[in-house]
């Protein structure tokens, strides 16, 4: 019987073995010359099975949550499976080829081949419109957007517990002439800085950006942000006191779970922007309220 | 000054944030142990799976990637952390290509529902190496979400127990023992990471740590399994589990009587005669089926001393698996893989 990937996270037991014969059926076909080599087929095979295991759908169960895996339609996952296995098949047949060939004589071969070769047709469109093909792309991306931008500024600021760490930082963006939330950052902190000297500054600067990896790579970090801007923009001011509050109900709107909303108010709470202890309206006076919107607001 | 020439005046957007970009690449780069490492073939037993699977991230690509694909303006917001690992994980951004292809070509897909022919294909049929490898998969997985959870503070043990269980049951539809052991490598070392994995009892090392002898073969399989079972006593045709002491090589056994499984140890040592021992079956809370006396597998005392020829025999628990059964007798193998004696107190 086909599988659907339904029967892959619930009785893998059952469906692996038609997961591998389709799996191998279409590694076969997109291997070409290679179709015929056990071990390449199997390290094709091999590859998605990983993937699907590192992607929590093969046995998965009710124990690990679903993702947009889950919800194609099996027309597209089988779609999703065909592309996964073509992409490893043409990994492996450049694998081959690159070594015993210069580049001149693998252009050449390109220009006589068959037009259709998988290995060269889909090389341009693979991660053509990809918003992030390389990591350059993605950093500059997140250097760029104001949101991500303000992320990493949370999380300069977030070092000021070492001060020197925090300097060390400064510095280095000083150098890249970033001045943008350079200054607000000097502002904000100076008291803090002032008459500091700087020894051993590459060991501050691993430490701090030590820190500043965990702390962007940090779900809470990006809740809080998140969070804090959801406070200000849906709080409604209370009859007669200075006060917004808001459900949390309407902070769980696109995209947020209920867990993720409170991981991002206890965040505001232990930076002490919030007093919030577990209601289900959340409570701010104005200017906590304030200072949440500089939380989330880029110093320009 | 012509229009062309003011275009080229007005500095590029990208330009003004490049150098931060490159100072984030910096701060975020870890360095994979091993970026061109690829395993020549699936039965590659070296470390097939490294330390540069991120589980917490991996998870969320294809989310991710669907949300791109949908034009989600909040996508790279709310993937944040996503976004700034992919900048400094080579193999997470492989990762990350490879599934927005595939999921590009899924979301738009033309393609119609390909079902298989229905057919015969069964545990029996596939590639007894696709079995190895999904289930060394399986319980490096395991380790990968107990380690998260130790992380996180969260207890992801039923998670992985899942997990392990899976893999205990399709190996057991690999009938040559080698293959099992190769399926099975790394199962007690994941399930030694459960919370529940040190107890109390278990501070001092055990005086015996038994695991299933393999067969080798045919022929030598049952002229050394008849030395086996004439030395213990039981008839030759009883399917059992045979075990062998590490370092002392001291020999055991596990049968059947109805549903009770039994142990059988011989050639204990003299220091142990007269005492009753305690048994611990590391994985007997893995699996179901095994209702173990007394409640715990990592505990199970004996209820007389070890004689003074050096032999006991100790009911260990109820089960309908059955040893005679050879999927089930494989289930029951595995569950027994490390088996520890103590005195007890």
């Amino acid at each position: 019987m086909p599988f659907t990937a339904h029967d892959l996270r619930y009785d893998l037991e059952h469906s692996y073995s038609s997961l591998c014969a389709y799996l191998q059926q279409r590694a076969q076909r997109e291997l070409r010359q290679l179709a015929y080599d056990a071990n390449e087929v199997d390290l094709v095979v091999g590859h998605v099975v990983e993937q699907l295991t590192r992607l929590h759908l093969l046995g998965g169960g009710d124990n690990s949550p679903q993702s947009a895996l889950d919800r194609l339609s099996n027309a597209q996952f089988y779609a999703f499976l065909n592309h996964s296995v073509r992409n490893k098949a043409i990994d492996r047949l450049r694998k081959h080829r690159l070594p015993t060939s210069t580049l001149s004589e693998v252009e050449g071969l390109a220009s006589n081949e068959d037009e259709y070769d998988p290995l060269y047709t889909v090389t341009s469109s693979i991660w053509g419109s990809n918003p992030f093909p390389t990591p350059e792309a993605a950093a500059l991306r997140a250097a760029s957007q104001q949101e991500l931008r303000m992320l990493l500024k949370r999380c300069i600021e977030e070092l000021s517990s070492a001060p020197r760490q925090l300097l060390a930082v400064l510095e280095e963006l000083e150098e890249l002439g970033e001045g943008d939330f350079l200054e607000e950052l000097k502002e904000n902190f100076r008291t803090l800085l002032t008459d500091l000297e700087l020894s051993h500054l590459s060991q501050h600067k691993d430490h701090a950006h030590k820190k500043l990896r965990h702390c962007l790579q940090k779900s809470s970090t990006n809740l809080a942000v998140l969070v804090a801007f959801r406070l200000t923009e849906y709080g409604e001011h209370s009859t007669g006191t200075n006060e917004v509050s808001v459900d949390i109900k309407d902070l769980k709107q696109t995209g947020l779970s209920e867990q993720e909303v409170q991981a991002g108010l206890q965040r505001l709470v232990k930076v002490g922007l919030l007093e919030w202890h577990g209601e289900q309206f959340v409570r701010c006076s104005s200017i906590q309220l304030k200072h949440l919107t500089r939380f989330y607001e880029e110093g320009e | 000054m012509n229009k062309r020439n003011h275009n080229e005046d007005l500095p590029d957007p990208r330009d003004k944030y490049l150098p931060l970009a490159q100072w984030l690449q910096q701060v975020l780069s870890i360095t994979p142990r091993q970026l061109e490492h690829e395993p020549a073939s699936i039965t590659d037993d070296g470390e097939r799976f490294g330390d540069d699977y991120h589980i917490e991230f991996y998870q969320q690509l294809p989310d991710f990637v669907l949300a791109l694909l949908n034009d989600d303006t909040q996508a790279t917001i709310r993937f944040a952390p996503l976004l700034f690992h992919l900048i400094g994980c080579p193999t997470c951004h492989t990762a990350y290509l490879e599934i927005y292809d595939a999921m590009r070509a899924a979301v738009g897909s033309a393609e119609t529902y390909t079902p298989i022919t229905p057919s015969s294909h069964s545990m029996a049929t596939t590639s007894t190496q696709m079995l190895v490898y999904l289930c060394r998969l399986l319980i490096n997985q395991a380790k990968a979400v107990l380690l998260q959870g130790h992380h996180d503070h969260t207890d992801n043990d039923e998670w992985a127990r899942s997990l392990l269980q899976q893999a205990i049951y399709i190996s057991s539809h690999l009938m040559q023992s080698t293959l099992r052991q190769r399926a099975l490598r790394d199962l007690v070392e994941v399930a030694t990471l459960f919370e529940s994995a040190t107890t109390p009892t278990e501070q001092e090392p055990a005086a015996y740590s038994y695991t299933p002898v393999l067969s080798t073969g045919s022929g030598a399989r049952h002229s050394t399994t008849r030395r086996r079972v004439e030395a213990i006593g039981r008839p030759v045709e009883q399917p059992a589990i045979y075990l062998q002491a590490e370092i002392s090589g001291v020999e055991g056994m596990i049968t059947q009587t109805e549903d009770v499984l039994e142990l059988h140890l011989e050639d204990l040592p003299q220091e142990l005669r007269g005492q009753p021992l305690t048994i611990s079956v590391l994985l007997g809370s893995i699996l179901e089926p095994v209702r173990w006396f007394g409640g715990n597998p990592r505990a199970i005392r004996s209820q007389v001393p070890v004689r003074d020829d050096g032999k006991l025999t100790i009911p260990l628990g109820k089960t309908e698996l059955r040893l005679s059964n050879p999927e089930d007798h494989n289930i029951l193998e595995a569950t027994f893989k490390k088996l520890d004696v103590r005195p007890s107190d």
